[in-house]
């Protein structure tokens, strides 16, 4: 059965990837590329009834890790609905479940109230229907695992799938922040002109220390990630994206000095 | 946060990979379970079901959303918005369809092909029993509500390997799955695991065939022990039982190795344990029968698993081997093998037990011509 992984590795990924394309999160997208391309049918064809049922097992062991971390969040969306869409359209009685191990659960809450709180229905809807229907397996381990002789691959991840952890430093760049404290000032120069000429002081209605501020923002957010990071990822996971994210923030400290600086010396230019 | 200073030995009964897809950290199983059963709702694992109109009001009480809302996302959620072919035709569910899409399929559609070409086409036999042995536990519920097993139980499955007695044996890791409860005594895993050393016959019994099954070794050599995580369970039930992990712990004192505790398997469940999941252990019995056993799997009971107590420990996996016919008939499963034996036509020679009485006794059970006569036990006697 393990030949099957590779090419359900490709469908899922296949599926996920046109769903991102969309950048939507509802489900009615979700069913429409599931129609076309009638992923229903991945169950189809002549197989002996247990064999049936370890294909569908693992079916879902391939489809379950997309609704966890790293993956950002549409790709979980996506996962979820993918898990539904392979959990109801299963072929074999009882229905075979999903598994969801230990340390995963409270990851999947977090992901539901995260849903909650954007007001995505369809995905709590979704999450809700699949507890109420009893389709999880709570177990201690993601797979069952057993001593084997065969080699066997780790399952890659999909690097376009994953949630860049540097997204907020990428675009707090340098370039933006030197530009955003040159529009700041400009914008504050026009609204003293405006203000001398009416004789009331609107300036008030500006953001004093704009860019410190989204600064100190930035910074605050990269030190809570890093500490989540460091409880909540084994560290081999994403050592390429931490590193990035590390030479990010040193080049991005410097940058901000040097921003603090120049608005420092405009301050006594005024 | 809330939980504070309990959070080091929570999240160590939090299984882990201590190696990738090999084997997880070690954990206490009954703490594991009531970590589960803390965190989820009752009704999550609960064997009835809640009326859909419930779950709907606190759904919609929940989200703050309006009824119409709840109606809207169940016609968008709706399982038959997955449906690519009309609803009153069904597809052929039996064949890939053509020019599938799907890489999958078209491996699928490979091996279809690739079947069909083979000139015998019918099941394996294996299979057929493999499935069969899965269908009698699924779903059985119990006669008698006495014997329902609670909600929230656990299930640990465990892959009893079999010990490398024989050549063919050595390429094949040949093993049995047992599931077990949580709540049962690991008495009850070693009283399940079935091993032909147990039904061994020592001495030779050519003068009285009759008296042979009342030497079976289980019923003379009672000592067993498992070894779990530095800790020998040995089985103390009977008053003949001997510590027999004595031996192996007293070797490894002179050796340098660290200590190894001794518990009794009678009064240990397996909510008591401390062990790795995918992790090698041992089972020893008959002296030097050794199995690896291995826990592949622990989960919450859920309510399409078999809820009859008396059913467990469950067999659901078996590894068939072929079994040796009597010389005679080449029909029965051999029980006897003799030696020195004038009438046979090699030596040893394997009789099933009807050919061996007929061939070497007359019709008063008289002996006839010079023999040694054992009992053999097949190794595929379990199949």
């Amino acid at each position: 059965m393990e030949y099957f992984k590779r090419t359900l590795n490709t469908d899922c990924e296949n599926i996920l990837g046109r769903f991102q394309a969309t950048a939507s999160v509802r489900f009615e997208v979700f069913s429409a590329i599931w129609r076309e391309i009638n992923f229903s049918s991945i169950f189809y064809g002549p197989m002996e009834p247990n064999k049936c049922r370890v294909f569908t097992r693992l079916v879902l062991s391939v489809a379950a890790p997309y609704l966890l971390p790293p993956y950002a969040f549409q790709i979980r969306v996506g996962g979820l609905y993918l898990l539904y869409g392979l959990y109801s359209s299963q072929l074999t009685t009882p229905k075979e479940k999903v598994r969801l191990a230990l340390k995963d659960w409270d990851e999947l809450m977090r992901f539901q109230q995260d849903a909650v709180d954007a007001q995505h229905y369809d995905v709590v809807f979704i999450l809700r229907k699949l507890l109420h229907e009893r389709a999880f397996h709570f177990t201690a381990m993601p797979n069952p695992v057993k001593r084997r002789q065969v080699e066997r691959q780790g399952q890659q991840l999909c690097e376009t799938f994953i949630d860049r952890p540097s997204r907020a430093q990428e675009l707090i760049s340098t370039d933006m922040l030197e530009e955003l404290a040159n529009v700041h000032e400009h914008y504050e120069n026009l609204k003293r002109v405006i203000s001398a000429q009416t004789d009331q002081p609107i300036l008030s209605l500006v953001k004093q220390n704009l860019v410190p501020k989204l600064r100190g923002a930035v910074l605050t957010y990269y030190n809570w990630q890093r500490n989540q990071t460091v409880t909540f990822f084994p560290p081999q996971s994403s050592r390429r994206a931490q590193l990035l994210a590390l030479i990010k923030s040193k080049s991005y400290g410097q940058a901000v000095e040097h921003c603090a600086s120049l608005i420092f010396k405009n301050k006594f230019n005024v | 946060m809330a939980e504070g200073g309990g959070v080091s030995t929570v999240s160590e009964n939090v299984p882990s990979y201590e190696h990738i897809d090999v084997n997880s950290t070690p954990f206490h199983i009954g703490t594991f379970r009531n970590l589960w059963l803390g965190m989820l709702h009752p009704e999550t694992y609960s064997y009835s079901q809640t009326s859909p109109e419930t779950e709907d009001l606190r759904f919609i009480s929940d989200m703050g959303i309006a009824p119409e809302t709840l109606a809207e996302l169940k016609s968008v959620c709706s399982t038959d918005s997955l449906r690519s072919h009309p609803e009153h035709e069904p597809p052929d569910t039996e064949a890939v369809p053509p020019e599938p899409q799907l890489a999958t399929l078209k491996l699928r559609k490979r091996r279809q092909d690739y079947k069909k070409s083979l000139i015998r086409d019918s099941m394996g036999r294996h299979d057929v029993y493999a499935n069969e042995m899965e269908l009698l536990a699924i779903g059985r519920r119990p006669e008698d509500s006495k014997d329902l097993i609670p909600e929230g139980e656990l299930i640990l499955s465990f892959n009893v390997v079999y010990p490398v007695l024989f050549e063919r044996f050595k390429h094949v890791r040949a093993y049995q799955t047992l599931h077990v409860l949580g709540s049962q005594k690991l008495t009850e895993l070693r009283d399940a695991i079935c091993c032909v050393s147990d039904l061994q016959v020592f001495g030779e019994f050519s003068n009285t065939p009759d008296t042979a099954p009342q030497f079976l070794s289980k019923d003379h050599y009672k000592s067993a022990f498992f070894f779990f995580e530095g800790t020998f369970f040995n089985d103390l039930r009977f008053s003949e039982c001997r510590d027999i992990s004595k031996t192996t712990r007293e070797w490894a004192k002179t050796h340098d190795f660290p200590d190894f505790k001794t518990a009794r398997m009678e009064d240990t469940t397996f909510y008591d344990l401390k062990v790795k999941v995918g992790y090698p252990y041992l089972y020893c019995h008959q002296g030097d029968c050794e199995h690896v056993i291995i826990l592949t799997d622990v989960r919450l009971m859920h309510r399409d698993d078999c809820l009859d107590r008396k059913f467990y420990p469950l067999l659901t996996h078996k590894h068939r081997v072929a079994t040796r016919k009597c010389c005679v008939c080449h029909l029965y499963i051999s029980r006897w093998i003799t030696t020195n034996d004038a009438l046979a036509p090699v030596d040893p020679c394997l009789y099933c037990d009807q050919c061996f009485r007929m061939f070497h006794y007359d019709d008063h059970g008289n002996k006839l011509g010079d023999f040694k006569a054992y009992v053999y036990i097949d190794p595929g006697a379990f199949n």
